[in-house]
């Protein structure tokens, strides 16, 4: 009886925390989401022009003067908004990742799909080129030959793994086989390449989303917003821990098969932002990490948080690139980890929560 | 283990006639292939006088320089991977072969320094300021628990990835030269650079050899560890120690070599097991195999020009990472 009480009151505290925890999750994530559309605004007030935020607001609902509505409509939004879509996309197939592995290094580069939608620009840049170095059909192309990079260095990766794809440190090995060994083309065509072309495709390599029209903008959002939704269904299944074998058949889960889905939905989220914003794939990386120390191992959460992390990461990067370093123009790509490491070490020092 | 035992004379016996035969091919093939009997004529100074100069002042340093540092890469890659806890993990992940590319792009940008001992030192010196860096932040926040060391190494692997291509975009007319040094090369070092560097190497290696045994017990988790009287923090900053050594050293003589660090030590395991005191040395065999054989490929991919070498110990690599794979050797 005695002892009962004891135990009983001895949960009781955890059974507070588990509710404290959930409050704090919603929180942080509203609290993104706040940051993300403050974010979005800024990102279309900003730039070469400095336009007020009532006026991007203006022009958000209808209104507003032409100059206006052209520099906010027509410039900045298709290349904010690419950034949304690919920063939320990458970092949820790295949070993906990361949570099925159970592998802290696993992100979207270490799948092939990145390194292969780049040798797919590369190639495309190689075999399109007359003489005189111009392309001989239109750069509106080169995202359909990173989607078919990506696509040709996934099948090859699920071929040449077989039965043994269902292996998570398996399949992350045949991964960085195959992104090396098309790295290593990569490096030997655009070494052997006139310059022209080097720049060129080390600018798709390190990613931007500057150049975007809304024709891409819809087709991105057409495809990764379905893709988004399954991988939050998708995260509902997963167990609030990290996914291990025994954890998975107490909850149901034929792991095997849902690691294969969960890969899959994996690359074919990175292999659409890429095809369009190129290889930004740090984000993947650094920003499910992040998303872990803000919110904890809740699955859901965590993906929120992931994709919220992901989208203002690119947004930022591509925000200091277009104020601080223009004229020239840096991809946004390589600034997304100057922006996301120091805040990301912050996070890391200040808590010990890795192991809660 | 004792079917290990029994052939373990026998691989590294095959190992160390591959190293043999990969030296000697090293020192043989190229843009001109000499015979067996120039070769031993241009050693012993009698040759031709284009052999001559041909092999001992072009071919032999990079015949020394090539196995030396893919022995150390191999060494140091077994030593991140039981480290970190990882089999994905390798020097690159601790972020040192970002930080020396970060300091040679640095340098070069800001003093214009193009000598190759310049950019040895800064490669050097920007390898052991972020293992230093790496070091203090993953200690300073509760312990050096492995997922915190990968963490901040590939941290700042990014970061300073990122800042090397911003330098590189700003300054554009650097970019084709540094280029073939950011994907590392065994072409044109003099031995006076592998002389300054052989003092790292061998401090780097007989740390390396003393930490077998303790690095055996780190296998397991920390728990485990501490119970069979490991002194886990010591083992982990000594194993920091010899990685930042070897990797720095690598570095300065070759600029970042990929993938060496990576698949070596999966081979070493392939063939050896995973005891330390075993795998460590085959890792160092392998490795200076692996190193010298893609630096004669290297010769060949793109012929007459060479090709960086860090292409080809990523191609190379990848083909031999997917046959032990296929074996469900890895």
């Amino acid at each position: 009886m005695t002892g009962g009480a004891a135990k009983l009151s001895r949960r009781a505290p955890v059974l507070g925390n588990l509710a404290r925890d959930r409050a704090r999750a919603v929180t942080i994530v509203l609290l993104l989401l706040v940051v993300t559309i403050l974010m979005l605004l800024g990102s279309a007030a900003f730039g070469s022009t400095w336009v007020p935020l009532e006026k991007v607001v203006a022009v958000l609902s209808g209104g507003g003067e032409r100059m206006e509505r052209l520099i906010i409509l027509q410039l900045r939004l298709p290349r904010v908004l690419l950034a949304v879509l690919a920063g939320a996309a990458i970092a949820v197939s790295g949070f993906l990742l990361q949570k099925v592995t159970r592998n802290e290094l696993a992100s979207p580069s270490v799948l092939g799909v990145v390194d292969g939608a780049a040798l797919g620009v590369v190639i495309f840049l190689a075999l399109l080129s007359n003489d005189s170095n111009a392309l001989i059909v239109s750069i509106g192309w080169q995202p359909l030959a990173a989607a078919l990079g990506a696509c040709a260095a996934v099948a090859l990766v699920f071929a040449l793994s077989g039965r043994q794809a269902s292996s998570a440190v398996r399949l992350l090995l045949f991964g960085i086989a195959v992104a090396a060994a098309a790295k290593s083309v990569i490096m030997v065509l655009l070494l052997t390449g006139p310059i022209y072309r080097t720049t060129q495709a080390a600018r798709w390599i390190a990613g931007a989303v500057n150049e975007t029209n809304w024709g891409e903008v819809q087709l991105t959002a057409l495809l990764l917003v379905p893709a988004l939704v399954l991988a939050l269904i998708a995260a509902t299944r997963l167990p609030p821990s990290d996914l291990d074998d025994v954890s998975a058949r107490s909850v149901g889960l034929n792991l095997p098969v849902f690691r294969l889905v969960i890969f899959a939905l994996a690359a074919a989220l990175t292999a659409i932002s890429v095809a369009f914003a190129g290889g930004v794939s740090f984000i993947g990386l650094l920003a499910p990490h992040m998303a872990r120390l803000l919110v904890g191992r809740s699955a859901i959460a965590g993906i929120l948080a992931s994709a919220l992390c992901g989208a203002v990461i690119l947004m930022g990067a591509d925000l200091v690139v277009r104020v601080l370093f223009a004229p020239t123009e840096v991809p946004a790509g390589t600034i997304t980890a100057v922006i996301g490491a120091p805040y990301f070490l912050y996070l890391l020092l200040r808590k010990d929560r890795l192991n809660g | 283990m004792t079917a290990t035992a029994n052939r373990l004379p026998l691989i590294y016996g095959g190992l160390v006639l591959l190293l043999g035969v990969a030296v000697l091919g090293s020192l043989m093939l190229g843009y001109t292939i000499y015979t067996p009997g120039e070769l031993w004529d241009a050693l012993a100074g009698s040759g031709t006088s284009e052999a001559d100069t041909v092999i001992r002042e072009y071919r032999l340093p990079r015949a020394i320089v090539a196995p030396l540092v893919g022995a150390a890469l191999g060494v140091a890659g077994v030593i991140v991977q039981t480290l970190s806890r990882n089999r994905i993990a390798s020097p690159d992940t601790l972020g040192l072969n970002a930080g020396a590319s970060l300091a040679v792009v640095a340098v070069s940008a800001a003093f214009g320094t193009s000598s190759l001992f310049g950019l040895s030192f800064a490669a050097a010196s920007g390898a052991f300021l972020t293992s230093v860096l790496v070091f203090a932040l993953a200690a300073t926040a509760g312990g050096l628990s492995p997922l915190r060391i990968v963490l901040v190494g590939v941290t700042f692997a990014g970061l300073m990835n990122a800042m090397v291509e911003v330098i590189l975009t700003v300054n554009e007319a650097e970019l084709q030269q540094l280029l073939f040094w950011l994907s590392g090369a065994f072409v044109d070092r003099p031995l006076t650079l592998v002389a300054r560097n052989l003092p790292l190497l061998a401090v780097g290696g007989l740390m390396a050899a003393m930490l077998a045994r303790p690095l055996d017990a780190l296998q397991t988790d920390d728990a485990t560890a501490q119970s069979l009287g490991a002194p886990v923090r010591v083992i982990r900053i000594a194993s920091f120690v010899a990685v930042a050594l070897l990797t720095g050293a690598s570095v300065a003589m070759a600029g970042p070599v990929g993938f060496v660090g990576l698949v070596v030590p999966h081979a070493a395991r392939a063939l050896v097991g995973s005891r330390h005191s075993e795998k460590l040395g085959a890792a160092a065999l392998v490795g200076a195999v692996y190193a010298t054989a893609a630096d004669i490929l290297a010769r060949f991919v793109i012929y007459p020009t060479e090709a960086p070498v860090g292409a080809i110990t990523a191609v190379v690599g990848a083909a031999l990472l997917l046959v032990l794979l296929r074996r469900r050797a890895a």
